[in-house]
């Protein structure tokens, strides 16, 4: 319960209680006035309405008309109550006490009936007009209903007030109730995750679409999360497996090496071991660029760069070497395109594809290098009709040091793909390796520019 | 001044290179290769630079018209191969590794593990040097390449 209490959706719900108790408060007050202005207005205006009465029927019969509508008004519960006073003040009618010419007010004391205590004072106002004759005619007119008014609009404010708050405090206190019993869920769910259950996901909140939103990202945040680890945890056992390879042959040479007699072999042999430790080398660097490429390093140094040039450059400088293997190169590569990135990675992607293409191809293969347009993507593209790779084994080839059963004699690393993929993936750009029916495509799109 | 470092991202290459370095190594690198390095740089501004016919013994290169001629046969050259020939006699008597050629001639800074550099040398040398008196075009075991007129 405490929790609720102290929890932001509680406060937030007491502002908005206050807000809306404020506003009832106000809008009470308001009323209040704009009910007792009228009520004064009223009452002035029948004043004026029974004075003006009472002077035409003097016009008409003099004195005693007045006389006669004084009498004729009896009791306490009459609406006007009357004065008639000479020139001199002396009163001939009527039980007001004195009062001015023009608008005024007294106060005289009620009773329930003649003979009993006096009751609640009474407020009266009063207007006196001058007759004919000199002599002073005041009439006037209790506000008694307008304060009994304002009475009872007053208590209906204060019962309200007191009402909207217990009401803004008892739904305030529920809805936060909710929401934090919800947020407990998610955040049970998160302490599981943070266990080392990466496959937890996070429930949704159900108190609308932003809440939902919330819950979403962060269960695909932890997808990617935990699809980091898999792919770490396989990298790692890769690259034990792949490593003790060439360290061990290594060693195999260093060994041979001590039994052999003249210096020649020696020298043979230390040469040979130095290339052999170059390619580990080379493979370790290989690691870390990937690793720093899938880090996001480089990303922001892009700058644009002239792809085209980039890939002309790159397939220029393979063409001999297409040549001497007896394969053909064809370019259709769309001149002047610029894409935001990295001309040294783009260039080295670009080399590890047709290196690919060279390499795990037979003669008389056809390799093929495009680059065009495509609405607002750039698509470069490699392909060849060669044997291709099965389907079943396309999403494989992108991992690190991935060989397939059949090229394992072919000189490489395994690394050359992956490299690519990273490469492509700091360039927010699509990679997909496909049939090329026969053959292979490699196609990488980059988004608009 | 050359950079000598363990650092090889692509990142740490230009910022060496923006803080003024010459030229940038990546450890472990041949002897070979750095020998190589410091005698081209020992020898700025490259020889040739503003020249506009560099010449090895009969062998011209017109940078103007980009044509190469040797004892007054014109040669045919792809554009890489001009680049290359051109790089080699802008270096004569020197030894030019493999990655400087990647550097300089391709602007690659990563070694294909293919032999492009060989294939195209291997070219470039049908065209410059066969059917010649002296080969001009010689490979160092273990270093590189170099062109020049001797021996």
């Amino acid at each position: 319960m405490l929790s609720t209490l102290r929890s932001g959706a509680f406060k937030l719900a007491m502002f908005f209680a206050a807000v809306f108790a404020v506003g009832a408060v106000a809008l009470v007050i308001a009323v209040d006035i704009s009910v007792s202005r009228y009520a004064e207005q009223v009452t002035t205006d029948t004043l004026v309405t029974e004075a003006t009465r009472l002077q035409a029927e003097y016009r008409r019969d003099g004195r005693r008309a007045i006389l006669e509508a004084i009498g004729n008004a009896g009791g306490d519960a009459r609406e006007f109550r009357y004065r008639l006073s000479d020139r001199n003040g002396a009163p001939i009618a009527g039980d007001l006490p004195r009062a001015p010419i023009g608008w005024g007010s007294v106060t005289i004391a009620e009773r329930a009936s003649p003979g009993d205590p006096p009751d609640a004072a009474s407020k009266m106002r009063t207007d006196g007009v001058v007759l004919g004759d000199g002599s002073l005619l005041v009439v006037g007119s209790d506000s008694y209903d307008v304060a009994e008014l304002r009475d009872w609009l007053n208590m209906v404010a204060l019962w309200s007030g007191v009402g909207i708050t217990l009401l803004a405090l008892v739904a305030g206190y529920l809805i936060a109730a909710i929401f934090v019993r919800r947020l407990d869920r998610v955040n049970a769910a998160a302490k599981i995750v943070m266990a080392g259950q990466l496959s937890q996901r996070l429930p949704a909140m159900g108190m609308g679409a932003e809440f939902d939103r919330l819950s979403s990202n962060l269960n695909q945040m932890l997808e990617r999360i935990e699809a980091l680890m898999v792919g770490m945890r396989q990298v790692s056992t890769d690259i034990a497996h792949d490593l003790c390879t060439p360290l061990t042959r290594l060693r195999q040479q260093l060994e041979a090496t001590r039994e052999s007699r003249s210096l020649e072999t020696h020298r043979q042999a230390v040469d040979d071991a130095t290339s052999q430790v170059d390619e580990i080398l080379a493979m370790f660097r290989a690691l870390l660029r990937i690793g720093a490429l899938e880090a996001g390093i480089g990303g922001d140094r892009f700058k644009p760069v002239d792809i085209s040039e980039i890939l002309e450059r790159v397939a220029a400088a393979y063409l001999p070497a297409m040549e001497d293997q007896g394969k053909s190169l064809r370019l259709s590569i769309a001149p002047g395109i610029s894409v935001r990135g990295d001309g040294d990675l783009l260039a080295q992607m670009f080399n590890n594809l047709l290196e690919n293409a060279l390499v795990h191809t037979p003669a008389h293969t056809l390799i093929t290098v495009a680059l065009r347009r495509e609405g607002n993507s750039v698509i470069a593209s490699i392909s060849d009709n060669g044997p291709g790779i099965a389907a079943a084994e396309r999403c494989n080839v992108l991992r690190r040091f991935y060989r397939l059963e059949n090229s394992r004699s072919l000189p490489g690393t395994g690394l050359g793909l992956a490299l690519v993929a990273a490469v492509a993936e700091l360039h927010h750009a699509k990679l997909s390796v496909a049939d090329n029916n026969p053959g292979l495509i490699v196609s990488i799109r980059f988004p608009q520019s | 001044m050359i950079f000598l470092t363990a650092m090889d991202g692509v990142d740490d290459r230009v910022e060496g290179l923006e803080a003024g370095g010459d030229d940038y190594l990546v450890k472990p690198f041949a002897m070979t290769e750095l020998l190589a390095r410091v005698a081209v740089l020992g020898r700025r501004p490259p020889l040739g630079e503003d020249l506009t016919m560099l010449r090895v013994g009969d062998l011209e290169l017109d940078r103007l018209k980009r044509t190469a001629t040797r004892a007054g046969q014109r040669i045919e050259l792809q554009a890489q191969e001009y680049k290359l020939l051109e790089y080699l006699m802008q270096h004569v008597g020197q030894i030019v590794t493999r990655t400087m050629l990647l550097e300089n001639v391709w602007s690659f800074h990563f070694d294909p593990r293919t032999n492009v550099i060989e294939s195209h040398m291997s070219r470039l040398r049908s065209k410059v040097d066969r059917g010649f008196a002296t080969d001009l075009i010689h490979t160092v075991r273990g270093s590189g390449y170099r062109i020049d007129a001797g021996a």
